[in-house]
């Protein structure tokens, strides 16, 4: 790079840009058309979740993980009560475990088909966007009728679920899994055998399997790239381990790991696929029993605040691998430490290694392809203008209260 | 089992590298046997999921804050790791570092988290930097010192990651001192003027 | 394949519109008299389509069964619950709430249950349809 010649320009991308779904900002160093350097700025949409977590009880945080990120509402609860579960000791009942399954992997067909319109948009192709869109808007319905609301599931309690899957509810599976396995084989033509879709993006945004070992990439963006990295395969969590989970790496389809951007759309739609059967197999397969350790909300709450320990919660999103840490010092309700590393967190890094030597225009499909989520990767401030409520909770209660009398007078 | 990948070339000491997969009471005398009574505690966590109740490994280490670095390159040498995430507990006198590592994934069942907590004195808040070994490790280690106020010696990259420029410096909000809640009251409270104003 | 999306997309063009044309089948002229004659029953809106089940909506509260024991309150993510002192029953204030339907599983009488009634926005955070009492 020689500054005297001025041979190099900066590139600033960002934080709002019509490119990038959530604010993040890229600086980069370009040559002509391409990058030859890569910064990357976070922190845009702080919201101290980890901070006003520590400040409430076990039950609160649940709800307050959910809202981590829009898309893992189940996946960020569900790491987190696991590792309440496993600081805390709590069994989970197996019906439990299953229906954890059903809604995990019904997450994981709506995130990876959000992702895959973005995909085509981001790439000019808008009438895949609404194929896919189409057919996610039915995993929605789904998702709504099973738990009462379309994006927050609201579904998870420290030591099990909170509503079953009633057998009338099962048709209704039956027949919108139907719908995917026949909507399945239409996407997955128009993804991968388009050649629209192959001009964009083999041989683009390229990872290689050192790189995605040595910078701790996580889901589909390390398996695109060959590592076999999978939690529901390495430390089967919920019912995974009764319901054998096999890596999707792109070699499954095309016999080759190749790291690109085409590769990452072959291992999210593989997974589609994937979940579709597990969800099949779990409904199948399902024991009956409880779906709650303790159904009574106080005592597992007075159980949870006499106990001392620490434990980690790991699950697979979407996305990679979510790790919640969590500590209580047995004396207080509130944890002592709630430590949050959602999946794009470890997917940072290796931007920088697929951005480089690409064109200004592969920007955002390259950006685009690690399936990135700012809201789940920020989360820590002290201050945030408008969501002032999640700090101290009494003085704000006490606020709102005068607000809503100043107001009402 | 993912291959060795070490950035750099091994220090000095290199490690005999076992082929084998050891199980978690292997991996704990492996360590004791190195670092005897600088590892100051260990303990095996086995939990079961599912209906037919397959075991997962958690294992946590406590060890002392000057074998750390030398613990890392025996790690990296046993098998090259994943580094999921360090997280930090402000426990009063000392603040402690818990690094969750997995280590053995690519196979059904075989992943071990290992988790490693390394405390370090709050009057002097130091720790080596690990990204020489794994350098994914950059992300959470400066979150670490913006929000413990811990000083990563020889971190590649030490810029504020997620706090913006403004945040005030020595302000650490994880901690849980009387001093910094004092200082983040000052935060809040400003706010709620700026608010009334309006 | 060079064009595998023009057969979906020429299917599309005689297929019926997905969309559910809510609250109005056309846009109106004039939105605010359109929403004036709606709120006096002279025109009735094309309806939303309908909730499953189960669905958590506004909630409703029996004051009567209420023992006033703040569970509740204690359980609220959001704390839009509050306590009446003098009459010992807890007010609702559905601006905040993030209907995850927690206090309606702790509460020991089932005094607290979830409706399905979605149409909830209001320019007023404290207006009289989002005060639960």
């Amino acid at each position: 790079m020689s500054q005297i010649t001025k041979t190099t320009y900066q590139l600033p991308i960002g934080p709002i840009h019509p490119a990038l779904k959530e604010p993040v900002m890229f600086k980069f160093e370009i040559d002509g058309e391409k990058i030859i350097a890569v910064d990357v700025e976070l922190g845009h949409v702080h919201r101290a979740i980890e901070w006003t977590g520590m400040r409430r009880n076990p039950i609160q945080i649940i709800y307050l993980a959910e809202r981590i990120c829009g898309i893992c509402s189940f996946v960020h609860p569900m790491a987190y009560c696991r590792a309440v579960e496993n600081a805390c000791n709590i069994q989970v009942p197996e019906r439990a475990d299953y229906l954890r399954v059903v809604h995990g992997e019904l997450e994981r067909i709506a995130s990876h088909l959000l992702w895959a319109g973005v995909a085509a948009h981001e790439i000019g192709f808008d009438t895949v966007l609404f194929l896919t869109w189409e057919m996610r808007e039915k995993v929605l319905d789904l998702i709504e009728y099973l738990t009462g609301n379309r994006v927050t599931k609201a579904i998870l309690m420290i030591g099990g679920v909170r509503r079953d899957i009633k057998p009338e509810n099962i048709p209704k599976i039956k027949e919108t899994l139907e719908y995917f396995k026949e909507n399945y084989k239409k996407l997955s033509h128009v993804f991968l055998d388009d050649k629209t879709f192959k001009m964009r993006s083999q041989g683009c945004g390229i990872l290689t399997y050192e790189d995605a070992l040595r910078l701790c990439a996580v889901g589909p963006t390390t398996r695109a790239s060959g590592v076999k990295k999978d939690v529901r395969v390495d430390q089967p969590y919920a019912a995974y381990s009764d319901l054998d989970v096999d890596y999707m790496t792109p070699d499954k389809r095309t016999g080759e790991i190749n790291g690109d951007v085409y590769d990452r759309i072959i291992v999210r739609l593989l997974e589609v696929k994937q979940s579709i059967e597990l969800i099949e197999r779990a409904v199948d397969q399902m024991p009956t029993g409880d779906i709650m350790s303790e159904p009574k909300i106080p005592k597992l709450l007075n159980y949870i605040k006499k106990t001392a320990g620490e434990g980690i919660g790991r699950d697979e999103a979407p996305r990679g691998e979510v790790i919640h840490y969590i500590k209580f010092d047995g004396v207080n309700e509130q944890p002592f430490t709630w430590k949050v590393r959602a999946s794009t967190y470890a997917n940072i890094l290796p931007w920088i290694p697929m951005l480089k030597g690409q064109q200004i225009a592969d920007i955002s499909i390259v950006a685009a392809s690690t399936d990135p989520c700012m809201s789940c990767t920020n989360r820590v401030t002290i201050i945030d203008k408008n969501k002032k409520y999640m700090l101290d909770k009494e003085q704000l209660h006490k606020l709102s209260v005068e607000k809503t009398r100043r107001l009402m007078r | 089992m993912p291959e060795k990948k070490t950035k750099k070339k091994p220090a000095e000491k290199t490690v005999e590298t076992p082929n084998k997969q050891l199980s978690p009471e292997e991996i704990v005398t492996y360590f004791k046997d190195k670092f005897t009574t600088k590892i100051k505690s260990a303990e095996i966590k086995k939990r079961a999921t599912g209906s037919k109740k397959k075991e997962f490994v958690n294992i946590w280490m406590k060890i002392d804050k000057s074998i750390f670095k030398n613990f890392i390159e025996h790690l990296c040498n046993l098998t090259y790791p994943h580094l999921a995430v360090c997280s930090g507990n402000d426990l009063g006198n000392q603040i402690e570092l818990v690094y969750s590592f997995s280590i053995y994934y690519g196979k059904h069942l075989q992943e071990i988290s290992l988790n490693v907590g390394v405390e370090v004195p709050k009057s002097k808040p130091e720790i080596e930097t690990i990204c020489d070994w794994i350098p994914g490790a950059l992300i959470t280690e400066r979150e670490k010192q913006e929000m413990l106020g811990i000083k990563i010696i020889g971190i590649p990259d030490s810029r504020r990651l997620f706090l913006p420029d403004d945040f005030p410096k020595n302000v650490y909000p994880w901690r849980k001192d009387e001093q910094t809640k004092k200082e983040i009251e000052k935060l809040y409270k400003n706010l709620h003027e700026g608010a009334k104003k309006k | 394949m060079r064009f595998s999306m023009l057969g979906p997309v020429f299917k599309q063009m005689f297929k019926k519109p997905w969309t559910n044309k809510f609250p109005a089948k056309y846009q109106p002229n004039n939105t605010t008299k359109y929403l004036a004659d709606v709120a006096s029953g002279k025109i009735k809106i094309n309806p939303p389509v309908p909730t499953p089940d189960g669905f958590r909506g506004k909630i409703k509260y029996d004051k009567e069964k209420c023992i006033g024991c703040k569970l509740c309150i204690k359980v609220c993510p959001c704390n839009a619950i509050e306590f009446k002192e003098n009459e010992k029953k807890i007010k609702v204030y559905l601006a905040r709430c993030c209907f995850c339907s927690q206090c309606n599983d702790i509460c020991p009488v089932s005094c607290l249950s979830m409706s399905d009634e979605f149409l909830l926005s209001d320019a007023d955070p404290y207006s009289k349809d989002l005060i639960v009492e």
